[in-house]
């Protein structure tokens, strides 16, 4: 069950056919080699650290996930039920690979792993979610940031 | 700062043209693959970070062609026990069956906590006995609490829900065995109280008057593709 052809037909032809945003621009910038790059993961799973408030419906917000947050401080609040959890349940990498980033800086494969990681629930819609996504930026750029993955669920 | 996308639907990202994109052919819901299996996961990150240094954009979009190991069904899974399916019945049998299995389960879930060393659940801020009450409670066709102020009742019971789901599902997915997403959907959807209790919740849901709880119970308690034809 890993690609379009192994879902229900209606929920594929949904995805495939979903409007996406239209850009008008082709944003692109190089920089560094990896082992010189500070990396951050903005993840649209709606997660959220334990406590803090979960994504109400499709709030156009996002949540900061600390670096030192464990696996026992992070759930998923998205709506959607259409994807999914049991990965989640068993190993949080599956959504939020930041055992794995810090493997990575530690072997010297990237540079450092950011102090701060961000997370949107990711079925809002991207217009709304804009104004955030521009602050959310800013944030980025004060953490010296310089490689983000942006991660779906 | 350059970025790098996980694409899990390919056509939205062909849609979409991202400067860097990689499609991975895994689940949704596992955009770095496989659950404890930190090296297939490092090779998915590091797929999608070397496109960060690549310099012929602006537009790159790759694929990840190693599946999921885990997508295949562990024949040496056994549910966490075994009785007829559960089909359905009268509101307050399903509640009380609803309540009886979540208890039943807390021997396997205790397992889990102490395998994992954590639990997902949390969303609802209750503790699970609280979310079956609750439940149990719409199925009785008693008016929804909402025990947190900052949640509407209807947004409660989604909660509570969410967290009756994950509880049910590590209670199950405790032991040895790694089963695949859909042994375990299969198990909880099929055979289980809890399921029966959900789908019920599902259709009495849609009866009523109130639309939130309507486009709740709706969209947002039963996966499309497990919704059944009678409710």
């Amino acid at each position: 069950m890993t690609r379009l052809t192994d879902l229900p037909p209606a929920q594929a032809k949904r995805l495939a056919e979903l409007e996406c945003p239209d850009f008008t621009t082709r944003p692109w910038v190089t920089g560094p080699p990896l082992p010189q790059r500070r990396v951050a993961i903005v993840s649209s799973a709606g997660l959220v650290v334990r406590g803090e408030m979960p994504f109400r419906g499709r709030d156009p917000d996002y949540r900061a996930i600390p670096a030192g947050t464990q696996a026992k401080d992070l759930l998923i609040s998205h709506i959607s039920i259409n994807f999914d959890r049991t990965g989640f349940q068993e190993d949080w990498n599956v959504v939020f690979p930041l055992d794995r980033l810090n493997e990575l800086a530690a072997e010297g494969l990237i540079g450092e792993v950011a102090p701060t990681h961000y997370s949107f629930m990711g079925a809002t819609d991207p217009v709304l979610m804009e104004a955030h996504a521009r602050e959310l930026a800013g944030r980025l750029k004060d953490d010296r940031v310089d490689a983000v993955i942006l991660s779906p669920v | 700062m350059a970025t790098v996308a996980i694409s899990l639907i390919r056509p939205q990202t062909e849609n979409t043209r991202p400067p860097r994109a990689l499609w991975v052919p895994f689940e949704l819901g596992r955009p770095f693959g496989p659950p404890s299996d930190p090296a297939f996961q490092k090779r998915v990150i590091l797929a999608a970070l070397r496109l960060v240094e690549r310099a012929d954009g602006p537009v790159i979009i790759e694929d990840f062609c190693d599946d999921d190991p885990r997508a295949q069904p562990d024949p040496s899974w056994r549910r966490p026990f075994d009785h007829a399916a559960v089909a359905g019945g009268p509101g307050e049998v399903i509640a009380r069956r609803l309540e009886s299995e979540i208890e039943m389960l807390r021997g396997q879930h205790d397992r889990w906590i102490r395998q994992r060393g954590c639990t997902t659940l949390g969303l609802s801020g209750l503790l699970v006995a609280e979310c079956a009450r609750l439940a149990a409670g719409s199925l009785r066709g008693e008016a929804l609490p909402s025990p947190r102020e900052e949640f509407s009742p209807p947004l409660m019971l989604r909660f509570a829900v969410d967290d009756l789901k994950a509880y049910c599902l590590e209670a199950a997915a405790a032991g040895a065995a790694k089963p695949s997403s859909r042994q375990l959907g299969d198990w909880f959807w099929d055979q289980t109280a809890s399921g029966a209790a959900l789908h019920a919740i599902r259709t009495a849901c849609l009866a009523s008057n109130d639309e939130r709880l309507k486009l709740i119970a709706g969209n947002f308690m039963v996966p499309a593709a497990r919704v059944r034809a009678t409710g």
